[in-house]
Formats: structure tokens, sequence, C-alpha cells
């Protein structure tokens, strides 16, 4: 196994040097050096100091020199060991630890290393959100629609998938903060950022006003959503089709209410119905486990509310609730194109895995379907999920770029799109570097994991 | 009794593979819907000079009949009306494949250099010009196109022109509102989906040549020029490709074409992998052994033997490319990197929430456009996928 962690990181570095050169390619074909314009406060400069300015930097970065040259003194610069440079450009004493230099943003005169190590920890956090919510919900759908193949779910699931998987996520994000955000239809959810202002000195946990309030909150939540989960467990499909169907108009009318005041208009006809379905359909669920999932999160939602209107106070929403509800939208925009994606790929996976060979020898020997499914089919079909692992990384990533420039959230993503409209040159390098080399990591984690669940790779 | 025999399906030995692919397609409804939108799209992207354009189809004034549209047809327009009529012609010739392939580039490549010889549009286009001659009274019989306002018509002789919800203004008619600029979004969106095919068709042409190149060399030769090309095909894939546009975009200009060369540029790499597995195959087998026993030049055992035997899952990849090609370039364009002032559904999109207000028109229609292009190349691709695979018909009958 260590021979193979080994081998596997060695032959990253091949691919790690190809990154560098086929960024660096991108920035020495590009027309045009530093100048001025490109520099902070460039043009303010008189025209000497500003001409010293340009010369330091030709010299910084060995502009002067054949691009070869200038790639090596870049790739030493980056690189965690090398020379150490000094402050007029040229190299001193060859050091282990003289650590990465990614260089100094030229617009906001700050070391990029700096800049990255404030904004990736945002990335990571709504990527690191998103990937468990992507997987747990896709393998549900996924079982469900194998399981019934050729049926109604599995039918409507198929195109209702492709479709999810269509939708551009800028024009869910744009969608979701117009009719969620906006002050003009329903302002649910916060627009952008990740926290207000006035959360940074709040408590952790939401604060109340007394102990009485915290317990009937719990109460009320606990209640709720133990009825209504053993509720969708045990009542019969009609039932629950029925009920979701009254829980849904009423909601519907709700929302009309909210946004209209009126009693009755054009956007009651169209939302009662439209809301009514869907909780219908949701109520009529197949699979229990998916059925758990979405109950759960309404009745949550509605014990909140329930407690609201019996008189509890929040005093302070405290910072998680804050940072929870200011995530709720970025998740679901960043992680609805790969929950598709998954879970088409967990179905056609079950499905190959059910017509093998040892699926029906199991049958055949008597193991009844569910077993199957779970014991033999499930964890075989897997594999491929595992591998996609790696390839859903760097999506990810380049859906938070814009999922990020919609909600105005200061992680990777915006940053990257900052530097470009900037021509930010070390930045923009810098942030696909390091997209670069958190995809590589991805794909290693993705490896390892195949090897310890796959006992067919051989460690040598 | 002779009847019962006609009705049993046959399966026909005359029937060509190809022909039987695109049979398969075409009996399923989620094809007939995705070809048939994009059919829609080409319609509208050649004809959408004459669906909308400030510039009257044909107008007399003072007994003088002119047709200011036609003078003002850009030499691009005449390449894409004759192109459309090109491919009609071509594609009802019964010739090979690859010669009706050359024969449309070659008429392309002609149409396209007397158009951009001979064809001068003027330089100074004034759209207010004709309303404002209109107001005055002097046109004596105008036909105007259905939406009667170009693409860049700012409406400036119209005070305090701005964002505009569908229908809001009194004089004008605005099916689909007005952008931040005062554009008529329709026509807007109109002229932008030439931008979506285009983008979508030239990118993708271009990283299928790159892709098949570099991914046919690899599986022919497979040894070491497999792994160094494995290794760039890694490379590729490892940076996120919108970083790695975006980082284009920071250092090259903002062109069209530039768009299209980076877009093709950055998205070879899924090809290469799909015609290597492909030429891993068929390297083997006897035909191309033949081939190369017969002494034929490389260029012709790859791409006249091997390629053709390997084009399925190379077609199935194409549909879904030209899918995120679109994409890409309207993430650009949304992103507010994409072209300046060229129409463009990503840049229309981007104007939909902006300071606070939420304009539906702007995020709905140029939203719904995306979706339903993306959609439908999806839609095409899984079909396609289905419809190669030999797998799922084995499945279906049974």
């Amino acid at each position: 196994m260590l021979n193979y962690l080994l081998r596997r990181i060695l032959l990253m570095i091949p691919t790690l040097l190809g990154i560098t050169i086929v960024v660096f390619t991108v920035m020495a074909a590009a027309p045009g050096g530093i100048s001025a314009q490109s520099l902070v406060d460039g043009m303010e400069l008189e025209p000497q100091s500003r001409q010293a300015l340009e010369d330091y930097y030709n010299k910084l970065y060995g502009l002067d020199q054949p691009a070869p040259v200038q790639y090596v003194r870049w790739l030493n610069n980056i690189s965690p060991i090398g020379f150490e440079r000094l402050a007029d450009g040229s190299f001193g004493a060859f050091s282990l630890w003289k650590g990465p230099d990614l260089g100094t943003s030229f617009r906001y005169g700050r070391p990029v290393t700096d800049m990255i190590a404030e904004r990736l920890p945002i990335t990571l956090l709504l990527n690191l959100i998103s990937i468990p919510l992507i997987y747990a919900l896709a393998i549900g759908i996924g079982v469900q629609a194998a399981r019934q193949r050729g049926g109604r779910f599995d039918v409507t699931s198929n195109i209702f998938l492709l479709g999810l998987w269509s939708v551009p996520s800028m024009l869910a994000g744009v969608l979701f903060i117009g009719f969620f955000a906006s002050e003009q239809y329903w302002r649910w959810f916060p627009t952008g950022g990740l926290m207000r202002r006035e959360t940074a000195d709040q408590t952790f946990l939401p604060l109340f006003s007394s102990f009485g309030d915290v317990f009937i909150t719990v109460l009320c939540v606990a209640l709720i959503t133990v009825a209504l989960i053993s509720a969708a467990v045990s009542f019969s499909l009609k039932t629950r089709q029925f009920a979701g169907l009254i829980v849904g108009a009423l909601l519907g009318y709700a929302m009309a209410v909210n946004l209209h005041g009126e009693w009755f208009g054009l956007l009651h006809l169209l939302l009662i119905p439209s809301m009514a379905m869907l909780f219908r359909l949701l109520a009529g669920l197949n699979n229990i486990a998916l059925r758990i999932v979405v109950t759960g999160t309404f009745a949550i939602g509605l014990g909140l509310a329930i407690s609201r209107l019996l008189g509890v106070e929040i005093l302070q929403g405290g910072y998680l609730l804050d940072r929870l509800w200011h995530l709720v939208l970025p998740v679901i925009a960043l992680s609805y194109g790969g929950l598709a994606f998954l879970a088409k790929l967990t179905r056609s996976s079950l499905l190959e895995n059910l017509a093998a060979d040892y699926a029906r020898t199991a049958r055949a020997k008597g193991v009844d379907e569910e077993a199957v499914l779970w014991r033999h089919v499930f964890r075989n079909s897997l594999l491929p999920l595992i591998t996609v692992s790696a390839t859903l990384l760097p999506s990810l990533l380049a859906g938070s770029v814009i999922v990020e420039s919609i909600f105005s959230i200061d992680g990777m993503g915006k940053l990257a799109v900052e530097a470009v409209q900037t021509r930010d040159r070390e930045l923009v390098l810098s942030v696909t570097l390091i997209s670069g080399l958190l995809t590589l990591v991805g794909y290693l984690l993705a490896d390892i994991a195949y090897a310890i669940v796959d006992p067919r790779v051989s460690y040598d | 009794m002779t009847e019962q025999v006609v009705d049993i399906p046959v399966k026909q030995p005359s029937k060509s593979w190809t022909q039987q692919v695109v049979s398969s397609l075409l009996k399923r409804t989620s094809a007939k819907i995705g070809l048939a939108w994009i059919g829609l799209l080409v319609l509208i992207a050649t004809f959408s000079p004459f669906l909308a354009s400030s510039h009257p189809l044909y107008m007399v004034v003072d007994g003088q009949a002119s047709s200011p549209l036609l003078q003002h047809m850009e030499p691009l327009d005449w390449v894409w009306l004759s192109g459309f009529f090109i491919t009609l012609v071509i594609s009802a010739l019964s010739i090979v494949a690859w010669k009706k392939i050359l024969l449309w580039a070659a008429s392309i490549a002609v149409v396209s250099f007397i158009a951009y010889s001979s064809v001068t549009p003027p330089v100074l286009v004034v759209y207010e010009h004709y309303r404002e001659m209109e107001a005055a009274g002097k046109v004596d019989n105008i036909i105007r196109a259905p939406i009667p306002y170009s693409a860049k018509d700012y409406l400036r002789d119209y005070a305090d022109t701005g964002i505009e919800s569908p229908l809001s203004v009194k004089e004008r008619t605005h099916w689909m509102g007005t952008d931040e600029n005062g554009a008529d979004v329709a026509s807007r969106m109109i002229h932008a989906s030439r931008i979506a095919l285009g983008i979508g068709f030239i990118a993708t042409g271009i990283a299928l040549v790159i892709g098949t190149i570099i991914g046919g060399l690899m599986g022919y030769f497979s040894g070491i020029v497999d792994i160094i090309g494995m290794r760039l095909v890694e490379i590729f894939e490892a940076i996120p490709t919108l970083f790695l546009l975006l980082s284009f975009v920071a250092f090259f200009g903002r062109s069209i074409y530039m768009m299209m060369v980076i877009i093709g540029i950055t998205a070879w790499s899924g090809y290469a992998r799909y015609v290597r597995a492909e030429f891993l195959k068929l390297r083997q087998q006897d035909f191309v052994q033949a081939a190369i026993a017969s002494g034929l030049p490389l260029r012709s055992i790859l791409f006249r033997h091997m390629l053709p035997n390997g084009l399925a899952p190379l077609l199935v990849a194409t549909s879904f490319g030209v899918a995120s090609a679109i994409l890409a370039e309207a993430t650009l364009s949304f992103l507010g990197l994409g072209l300046v002032d060229d129409p463009s559904w990503g840049q229309l999109l981007n104007q939909a929430v902006q300071s606070s207000t939420f304009n539906w028109w702007l995020a709905v229609f140029p939203g719904g456009a995306i979706f339903m292009t993306v959609f439908a190349y999806n839609l095409l691709g899984e079909s396609l996928r289905d419809a190669v695979d030999p797998h799922t018909n084995r499945g279906m009958q049974s």
C-alpha cells in the first residue's frame, strides 16, 4: 500500500510540472508585459518613478530574459524548495525550506499567498458541504430509479435529471436570488455574502430570552419531526399523497398571500396547484430514506415556525444559524448539477450490476431481492462513483466561480474573476495553479479510496 | 397470409450501420425534441437580420423604392444565408460523406471570400433615421421586420430609455422588454443565437480535430507516444476548464474568434481519450493490419480506415461537447468576460440581478434559451448514446 501511494505521488510530479508549463505558456504567449496600468496606483506616479517601477518588475520577473529562463525562475519562485530570491531579483543560496512565493498581487499590493490562504477555506467549505449532500441524494435517487427500471419514477426522474443537469448554474443562482432573496418577491434568504455584519460579535448558538423558550422550541421541533417522520414511514401511499396535496396547497396559498396580500389572484391560481403537486410528488416518494430526509427538513422548518408563532423570541440568531442561512442557496446552486449527473451514474451502474452473473447466482441460491441489491450489487456499484469523485472536484471548483460571483461570497472563484477582470498576472496564475493542484489531490484521494475499496487493484 | 409476412419487421442487411443508427435515433422522442429545437435555432440564426432589424425590409421614400435592410447586410449575414442553402443542397446530394464535408468546406470558403471582398455595408449606421423619417411623414410605404429593432439599436431617439419590463412602454412594443442600454431583448436574443450556435460548432470542431489527431496517434502507436500523450491529457484535465478559460481570457483579447479557439483548446482532452480507447481496440484488427501491410500512408490508415470505425463514441461525446461549449461561452459572458458590445445570452442574464432589483425578463428569456439549447444537445447526446450502444438495444428488446 505504501509502495502504491509513493508511486502514485511520484507520478503526480510530471503532471504538476506540466500544469505549470501550460499555465506559464498562456501567460508568456500573451501580448504585453507588465505596464504601469496594471500596477497599483501605477498611473498616478511620475514618469521617472513609473519607469523605475517597471524596470524593477522587469528585473524581478526576469522579463528581459528568454522565455525558458523566465519559466525556470518562476518555477523556482513557486516551489517550496529552491534558491532564495533576494530583493534585487538575483538568487541567493539554495534552501530546503524557503517556502513557495507566489508573488505579489499588482492590483492589491499584497502577497498572493496570503490572499489565497484567506479565500481558499471558504471555497473548500462550500465544496465540502456540497459533496456529501450530492452523494447522499444521488445514491437515494439512483437506487430508486434502478429498482423500478422502466417504471414511472425511473422514466420521469431520468428526464427530470437530464433537465436539471442542463440548467446552467448561473440561471439557477440568478433565479434563486431573484425570487427567494430580492425584495420584490419572497425575502426568505440573504442576497449574498456568508454572514451579516452584526453576527461577528454574537454568540455561536442562538440566544433565547429564557430557558422556557428554549424548551418550547426544542419541544415543538422534536414533536413535529417525530410525528411527521412516523407519518411518512407508516402511512399508505394514498394517505401520504393526499396529505402532501393539502400541505402543498396551504403553503402555496401562504406564499401567494405573503407576496400580494390579496385574497385571490392569478398568482394564487398558479402557486397553489403547483406547490400542491410538488408536495404530492415528494410525499409519494417510494424510497423511505429520501422520504425521511425530505419530511425531516420540512418538519424542522415547520417546528421553528410554530415555536415563533407561540411567542418564542430569539434575542440573537447566533453565528451558526446565520452562516447556515447564508449557505442554503449557494449550496443548492452548487450541488444540483453534480447531483443530477451522479444520480444518473448510480442508476446505470446499478442496472449493469443487477444484470451481472454474480447477482443472478445470488438470486438463484435464494437470496431475496433486497439483500441482492444492498449486500451484493450496491457495494460493487459504488466503484464508478468513487472514480467519478475525482472529476467532481474540478467541476465543483468551476461551479464555485459562478456561484461565488452571483452570491458575492469572497472565495477563490470570486478572486479568480476579479483577478481576470483586472488582469492581475500573479493572481490569475496562482489561482489556476492552486486549482490544478487541488484537482490533482482530488485524483490522488479518489485513487487511494479506490485501492482501499476494490481488492482487485494491486498495490505493486 | 401475405400481409402477416409483411408485418414482421425484417432486419435488412442492406441497411448500413449509419442508417440504422439514424433511424433508431429518429424513433426516440427525446432526440426529436432536441433536433427540433436545434433546427429552430438554426433557422432563427440564419434569418436573424430579417427577423429583427431596425432597417426596413422595403421602403418607398419620395417615390423611390429601396431596401435598407439588404444594403446594411454584413458579409457574415450573407455567409450564414448562403451557408444555410449550401448545406441544404449538399445534404440532398448522394455522394460519400467525406466528399460532402470537403465540398461543404470548400463552398463555404469560396462564399466567405466573395462576401468579404464584395459586400461593403455602410460604416456609419444610423438606426433612428427611419423612425424620424416616418414621423416626419416622408415615407410613402414601409415594410418592417417582425421585430423592428436591431440588436445594437439603443433607441437613442427616445428620451431616457433603459431597463423596461415587457410591453410596459406605451409607444413601442418590446415583447421581451429592454436591457439596461435600452436595446430590445427579443432582438438581442435572436442575434445572440448565432453566437451560441457558432461557438458550439466551431469550438467543438477545433477540440474534435485536436483530440482526434492526438488521441488517434496515441491509440495507434501506443507505447511511449501513448504515455506522453496521456500525461498531456491528464494535465489538461487537471486544470479546471473554467480556470484555464479565465486565464486565457485574462491575457488575450475578447473577440468571438478568440473565444472559439480558446474553448476549443481547453476542451480537446475528452475526445482524445475516447479516440485513443477506440484506436487501441481497432489497431489489432485484421483490416487495420491489412491496411498497414499494403503500405498505405499513416494518414490514410488513421483517418480513412480506423476513424470511421471508431466514430460512434466520438459522436456521442461531440453532442455533449457542443452543449458544454455553449455553456462555457454563456458563463464567460455572464461573468462579464465575454464580448463587449455584441449580444450574448449570458451577458443578458448577467443584467437580471443588478443593484438589488430583479428583472425577471432578463433571467427567464435568455436563461431559458441557454437551458433549452444545452438541454437539446444533451437530449440528442443521450439518445445517440442509446442508439449506438448495442447493449441498451438488447436490453430494450428483452
